[in-house]
């Protein structure tokens, strides 16, 4: 049997965005228990942006009904925003709505991958493995920035994580962005400016 | 379409810090990650009971606003939102007949979201089912354990999930 995988996320520097305090709780719990120190916790999009503009994050956990307008359009803000360092940064968008639909809506945002509620410490430390250990490409499009769509689960490498409910699924048409350029501007100054 | 249809496609590589540092020696091991986990989720186990019963007196008092006839976009997301919250704390802090009723109600709102008739009847049976589920020894059952109360709501839903709005 192969070795079970291995992640250090000592000093990685995580955000956790959930309009639920005890649910950022137990996640942040969670990644305590993974050996995570630095961990930030936030309830809305706004202050997702605005603690983006201050700082390095280096993976964020975000719902996808963040308010105020939910966690897949502030995904392809993130990923839209041509100046932002954390442009490129892992996103694992968190949601209790698993339907096919969702998932790709989600990876059509530019989410590196979908954590279904509730969660388990396995299924979040297999989601963050399969993120650090299976590097994906970039792609650049005038309608997508983000990871490599093209991808599918085949486990940590030899196979260990695999789920039996793991599976392929087809590269979906681009449905364009849910907000304009514009809105992605105003949405960035409005964090910098610190307004909600 | 052909990759030729799309000259303007840029495909690079990217290794994030996040990969970079995850990848380093001295990470604890998948099973001891998961075992470290779950104490910590035990550590909060204790104001689970308080948290609940704050997010069913929020969920009652959304309910009482509603009525059958009135626009569900006044108060269905907020009554979904905490029944979702109350479903997947539920399941991960492990109190599995409260999981089982909120997953119940979850599917009632949203079937009503996507249509149904408005049962107030079924919605309150629901908020009572919750309560009971999160008191002593109920808090502690699995659904199996409680036939008839499980039974009982799967009709509910069934019923309402059925039952088309007649505007």
């Amino acid at each position: 049997m192969a070795a079970s995988p291995t992640i250090n996320l000592r000093d990685l520097v995580v955000l956790i965005a959930d309009p639920s305090s005890y649910l950022s709780m137990i996640a942040h719990g969670i990644l305590r228990g993974f050996g995570t120190n630095k961990v930030l916790e936030v309830r809305n999009s706004i202050d997702v942006l605005q603690t983006l503009s201050a700082q390095k994050i280096d993976i964020l956990l975000c719902d996808s009904r963040l308010p105020p307008h939910g966690g897949l359009s502030l995904t392809r803000a993130i990923r839209r925003k041509v100046d932002n360092e954390n442009r490129m940064m892992p996103i694992l968008i968190m949601t209790s709505d698993t339907r096919e639909g969702t998932i790709r809506q989600s990876r059509d945002a530019g989410a590196n991958m979908v954590l279904a509620k509730p969660m388990s410490p396995a299924s979040l430390y297999d989601r963050l493995a399969w993120i650090a250990l299976t590097p994906r490409q970039f792609v650049d499009t005038p309608t997508y920035f983000g990871p490599d769509r093209r991808f599918k689960i085949e486990g940590y490498p030899k196979g260990v994580g695999r789920r039996k409910s793991d599976h392929v699924i087809e590269v979906a048409e681009e449905a364009g962005p849910a907000l304009g350029q514009d809105d992605i501007d105003n949405l960035f100054s409005a964090a910098r400016m610190g307004k909600d | 379409m052909s990759d030729t249809d799309k000259p303007e496609a840029r495909i690079f590589t990217v290794e994030t810090r996040f990969q970079k540092l995850a990848r380093r020696a001295g990470g604890i091991p998948r099973d001891q990650a998961i075992e470290q986990a779950m104490a910590q989720i035990e550590e909060a186990r204790p104001g689970f009971d308080d948290w609940v019963g704050k997010e069913l007196d929020k969920l009652a008092d959304v309910i009482k606003t509603a009525r059958p006839g009135m626009p569900t976009s006044d108060w269905i997301d907020l009554a979904g939102s905490h029944s979702r919250q109350v479903r997947d704390v539920g399941t991960t802090m492990g109190f599995e007949l409260l999981t089982y009723v909120a997953d119940s109600l979850c599917e009632i709102l949203d079937a009503v979201a996507a249509g149904a008739e408005l049962n107030m009847d079924s919605i309150t049976c629901h908020l009572d089912a919750l309560y009971l589920a999160r008191q002593r020894p109920y808090c502690n059952m699995k659904p199996d354990q409680v036939p008839e109360l499980t039974s009982g709501l799967r009709r509910v839903v069934e019923h309402v999930s059925t039952s088309p709005h007649e505007a």
